[in-house]
């Protein structure tokens, strides 16, 4: 299709804008009459009616979509995100993998209290110190999972809990603490500590219990 | 026009902006609300810039995974769907760009082939429309972006220029370009 003129002089592109538009013609008068016009308006109207179904198409998102989308946002937000905190002067952008280290050292320093990293490993053996290094490092992430929505954090924490110690007592402590060295140290609103118990071991100087 | 474009030109819907709030805050919930909400438009942008439905898929999740992760910087300067689909249409460049050429035919295979689709083919509505689609494909990006905007997705000339950063009467020229250049192959395909 060129930009040519009809023989009666009408653009076609006029035409062309009239059939994809629904614009006015210029010369309503002039088109009812004309039959240069009549022919092309016929052509382009047939031209242009695949268009106008392809156009009218009930096209949706796959069913998947959205769960796909919010699964990847949430793999990272717990990877990923920052807490990001605002004043004047400019933005702190805090990883919520470092929040989960703080979480992880705090929740260690509560004593009868182990790391369980998962697949029945504990942090820290029986009888040996906590490593820092390891406890905040990215091997210690499976016993952390981190939400963070601005300022405000959750916490999911799995420990080991020295056979015999308070497990609720303990557990709260370790809510405490977790609580405590977010704020002091990031100064992040802990809002939730949530603490699974997901094994028990022998206290410091003891023998693991038979069978285990 | 469709429904997308006559509240794509309201002003901002207090729920939406709530939600936007939200969702920069880190309200994921939020967040899928907005996906809820655009997932159909833009999958359908998407779909006719691409031609492919798993391209359009792939697109139009990456373009929400941009959105979230760039959401602290988006401070309502345009409307969500106006800066989402920003970030849509410069995925589907970028994916153009980063696409390989389709291999050419062997020569001896390329002479034997009629140089456009046999005309009894495409008189069939459904072969019609798949022409169309490929017509669509063949227009340069620059073209099919706004075409595709505007024609196939409801978006009118104004926003369809704020999405591309370009003005209402430039939109206008381009879009008209790529209808022209539209007909032109729909009728040497005939």
């Amino acid at each position: 299709m060129s930009g040519d003129r009809l023989p009666c002089g009408v653009l076609l592109d006029d035409l062309l804008a009239q059939v994809a538009e629904g614009t006015a013609p210029r010369d309503a008068a002039h088109q009812r009459t004309c039959p240069h016009c009549r022919a092309a308006l016929a052509e382009l109207e047939d031209l242009w009616a695949p268009v106008r179904e392809l156009a009218a198409e009930d096209v949706r998102a796959p069913a998947g979509l959205l769960q796909a989308v919010m699964a990847q946002i949430r793999d990272l937000s717990r990877n990923n995100w920052s807490a990001v905190m605002s004043d004047p002067t400019g933005q702190t952008r805090i990883a919520a993998r470092v929040v989960g280290a703080v979480a992880r050292l705090a929740a260690e320093s509560v004593p009868h209290v182990t790391l369980a990293l998962g697949g029945g490993r504990v942090a820290t053996p029986t009888g040996t110190a906590a490593d820092p290094a390891l406890v905040a490092g990215t091997s210690g992430e499976a016993a952390t999972d981190i939400g963070i929505a601005g300022n405000h954090v959750v916490v999911d924490v799995q420990i080991a809990v020295d056979l015999g110690a308070p497990i609720q007592q303990v557990a709260a402590a370790v809510r405490d603490r977790i609580t405590r060295h977010i704020a002091e140290q990031t100064g992040l609103v802990t809002t939730q500590v949530n603490v699974t118990v997901v094994d028990v071991r022998p206290p410091p100087g003891r023998t693991r219990m038979p069978g285990r | 026009m469709s429904q997308a474009a006559v509240s794509a030109d309201r002003s901002a819907d207090p729920v939406e902006t709530r939600w936007v709030d939200l969702a920069r805050a880190g309200d994921e919930n939020a967040f899928a609300a907005l996906v809820r909400q655009y997932q159909d438009q833009l999958y359908r942008v998407a779909v006719r810039m691409t031609g492919d439905p798993q391209d359009a898929q792939d697109t139009v999740q990456e373009a929400f995974l941009q959105a979230w992760q760039h959401l602290p910087g988006f401070h309502g300067e345009a409307r969500f769907s106006t800066w989402i689909t920003r970030i849509l249409i410069n995925r589907c460049h970028n994916a153009h760009r980063a696409s390989r050429p389709t291999d050419p035919l062997p020569e001896a295979e390329a002479a034997g082939m009629p140089s456009t689709p046999a005309a009894e083919t495409l008189a069939v509505a459904a072969h019609r429309r798949d022409a169309v689609r490929q017509a669509l494909l063949s227009l340069p990006i620059d073209q099919r972006a706004p075409l595709v905007l505007s024609t196939f997705s409801g978006y009118t000339h104004a926003e369809t220029g704020r999405i591309l950063g370009l003005s209402e009467s430039a939109t206008k020229v381009r879009a008209h370009r790529a209808r022209r250049a539209l007909a032109t192959a729909l009728q040497e395909w005939r």
